[in-house]
Formats: structure tokens, C-alpha cells, sequence
């Protein structure tokens, strides 16, 4: 039993480890990349991963946790890419455009098709609820 | 020039504050003895655990050592809300009642949906067991207000019932007076909790504490989901 305690433990430790190696990544993209996606992609691909291994390293040291931090790994699962989608979106619509050129945008068609249909159609079908 | 000044002025807030954090002693035992009080902090120390068998003392602080700054704190908070309602509820436009959020993305509404109830969940417990953990009621309902401010913005028809927000936030605002008016007429004292308190470290403990803060906690979410929702409300003015 003491074995397998200090095994999970050591793991636990290397996940800790390589959780604040993706945080401390996801910082450095904030602070050196061009743009807003990219720095979004930066801070938040890297910072969930990163606290999502912190999270689960700490539950493999501590196994009475365990239950409690998976929930918050699904929380921060959900709500992270969550949030960073929202904000891509927005910043998408009031005009903020990529650093470099872009060749391929498959989302302003998207954009511009949802602006017909909310022209010809009347207004009770834009709302959110379906 | 420009940076001169800079540097001088950082030089000079730099100085000043390495001056007055010189004479702090960090680090050292400021409270005393805790057997034997001789500062506030002991005596909290001491009696949160001994008289009314709350673990977080801070919570024992809150609610009951300065529970009638509590009461003021929430009434503050009443006041408030009362206030930004009274000067933002238009009633011309009741008929169009819509919030003036853009429709958002399905991924989004989904999303909404599996983090509400999380949300919700996670409020509720933090001011539960507001006198055991960190966090109380204040907390607990910030952070329900928070899960209904998620699904505010992301569902253009997602409405609380005003009735029910009306009602669970004047029953817990009285609740709370009636508890201390309780503790004036059985023990002396307006708030006074010095009856059964339970054992230490249960989650039933702390006689009345955790009951104010569950009230705390219900008048909080629903005063400040009132708020935002009249705040995702105001319209452009039309000329």
C-alpha cells in the first residue's frame, strides 16, 4: 500500500510538473503572439491543458479528492474552450482581422448568410432560443 | 526628461514603502498566547471554536461576533439593488421585454446548459457549508448570480420569475432579522447564538451561523441576478 501511495504520488508530481510547463507556455504565447486569436489559441489550448494536469496530479496525490477535482477537470473542460469560442466570436464581429493575410475564411460566409436571413426573415425567428 | 521624473518618483515610492515595512515585524507572533488572550485576534482564535464550535473562524466573525455589521452589509446591498431598479425599470417597455444580447452560438447554448446546473450546485455549497470551508454567503450567491447571468446572456427567452426572485429575497432578508429577534427574546442579545451549537468540524454546527448564511446566501443570488438581469435590459434611448 505504501508503494502504491508513493508511486501515485510521483506521478502525481510529474503531472503537476508538466501542467505548469503548459501553463507557464500558454503565459509566454500571451506575451509574444501577434494577434488576439493567437493569443487566445495560446491561452487557452495551453492553460487548460495545464490546469487540467495541475488538477489531476493533485488528485493522484491526494486519492480522498479524486472524485471532487474530476469534476472540476470536466468543468474547466467544458468552460474553458467554451469562453475563448465566445470571445473568437465576438471579436470576429466587430472587425478585429487576423495579423497576417488571410487565405482561407470559411466563417465570413457563415456571417453573411446569417445577415440575409435575418433581413428577409421577421425578427421573432433571430431568437436564441430554438 | 519624462523618465527622469519617472525614476524619481518610483525612487521616492520605493524609499517610502522600504521605510515603512522596515519597522513591520513579518512573521512574527503577533497574536499571543492563545490559552490566554491578550489581543482580539486570540480571543476570536479561542472562542470560535470553543463557545460556538465553528471551525472558520472567520465566518464566526462575520455572522456573529459583528453579525449586526452583517445585517447593515446586506441592507447596503438592498439599497442597492432597490435603488438601480428604481431608476432603470421603465414600464412603457414592458410589452417589448427583451434583452439587447446578440444570438449566440449553438455551441455556446449548449454549453450554458451543462454549466448552469454546475454552477448553481457549486453556490449552493459554497454557503452551506459556509462555517466549515472558505467562502460563505456573500460567496455563494455571487456565484449563483454568476450561472444565471451565463444563461441571461446566452438565451434571449431565458427569464426568472420575478414573483419568486421578489419573494425568496424578502422571506430571507426578514428571516434574517427574525433570527437575531429570536436571539433578543431567548438569550439577551440581538444575534446572540450561545445555545445548542452542534460539535466541531459537522456540518450541523454553529447553532444559527450556518442558517443566517444559507439566508445570506439565497438574498445575495437573487439580489444580484435582479440586478443584471435590469442591466441586460437598458435600451438606447429612442429619439
Amino acid at each position: 500500500m505504501d508503494t502504491l501511495n508513493n508511486i501515485l504520488t510521483y506521478v502525481g508530481l510529474g503531472f503537476v510538473l508538466l501542467g505548469s510547463i503548459f501553463l507557464f507556455l500558454g503565459a509566454l504565447g500571451i506575451y509574444r503572439m501577434p494577434d488576439l486569436y493567437n493569443r487566445l489559441q495560446a491561452g487557452t489550448k495551453a492553460s487548460t491543458l495545464g490546469a487540467m494536469s495541475v488538477v489531476l496530479g493533485v488528485g493522484l496525490m491526494q486519492p480522498d479528492w479524486l472524485i471532487k477535482l474530476l469534476v472540476i477537470i470536466i468543468f474547466i473542460g467544458v468552460s474553458n474552450p467554451l469562453s475563448s469560442h465566445a470571445l473568437a466570436r465576438a471579436s470576429y464581429r466587430s472587425g478585429i482581422f487576423p495579423f497576417f493575410k488571410k487565405k482561407i475564411d470559411a466563417y465570413e460566409a457563415e456571417v453573411e448568410k446569417e445577415k440575409m436571413s435575418a433581413e428577409t426573415h421577421d425578427p421573432a425567428s433571430k431568437c436564441g432560443n430554438k | 526628461m519624462k523618465k527622469l521624473i519617472i525614476f524619481i518618483t518610483v525612487a521616492v515610492l520605493t524609499y517610502t514603502l522600504a521605510v515603512t515595512f522596515k519597522d513591520i515585524p513579518f512573521g512574527e507572533n503577533r497574536i499571543g498566547d492563545l490559552n490566554n488572550p491578550g489581543t482580539v485576534s486570540a480571543y476570536y482564535l479561542q472562542k470560535a471554536p470553543e463557545d460556538l464550535h465553528v471551525s472558520n473562524t472567520i465566518t464566526a466573525v462575520v455572522v456573529n461576533f459583528r453579525g449586526f455589521d452583517t445585517l447593515g452589509e446586506v441592507t447596503v446591498l438592498f439599497l442597492a439593488a432597490t435603488g438601480l431598479a428604481s431608476i432603470l425599470y421603465r414600464k412603457e417597455d414592458e410589452e417589448e421585454d427583451e434583452r439587447i444580447t446578440l444570438k449566440s452560438s449553438s455551441l455556446v447554448r449548449t454549453g450554458a446548459k451543462i454549466l448552469f446546473p454546475l454552477m448553481l450546485v457549486l453556490g449552493l455549497y459554497v454557503f452551506i457549508h459556509g462555517h466549515l470551508t472558505p467562502g460563505g454567503g456573500f460567496q455563494g450567491g455571487a456565484i449563483i448570480a454568476t450561472g444565471f447571468l451565463l444563461m441571461l446572456i446566452t438565451y434571449k427567452r431565458f427569464n426568472t420569475n420575478h414573483n419568486v426572485m421578489v419573494w425568496l429575497e424578502s422571506i430571507a432578508g426578514l428571516a434574517f432579522v427574525g433570527i437575531g429577534l429570536f436571539g433578543l427574546f431567548r438569550y439577551g442579545s440581538f444575534l446572540q447564538n450561545t445555545g445548542w451549537t452542534g460539535n466541531l468540524n459537522d456540518l450541523v454546527s454553529g447553532g444559527l451561523i450556518p442558517l443566517i448564511y444559507i439566508f445570506i446566501g439565497i438574498k445575495v443570488g437573487t439580489e444580484l441576478t435582479n440586478v443584471l438581469d435590469i442591466l441586460l435590459k437598458i435600451k438606447p434611448r429612442k429619439n
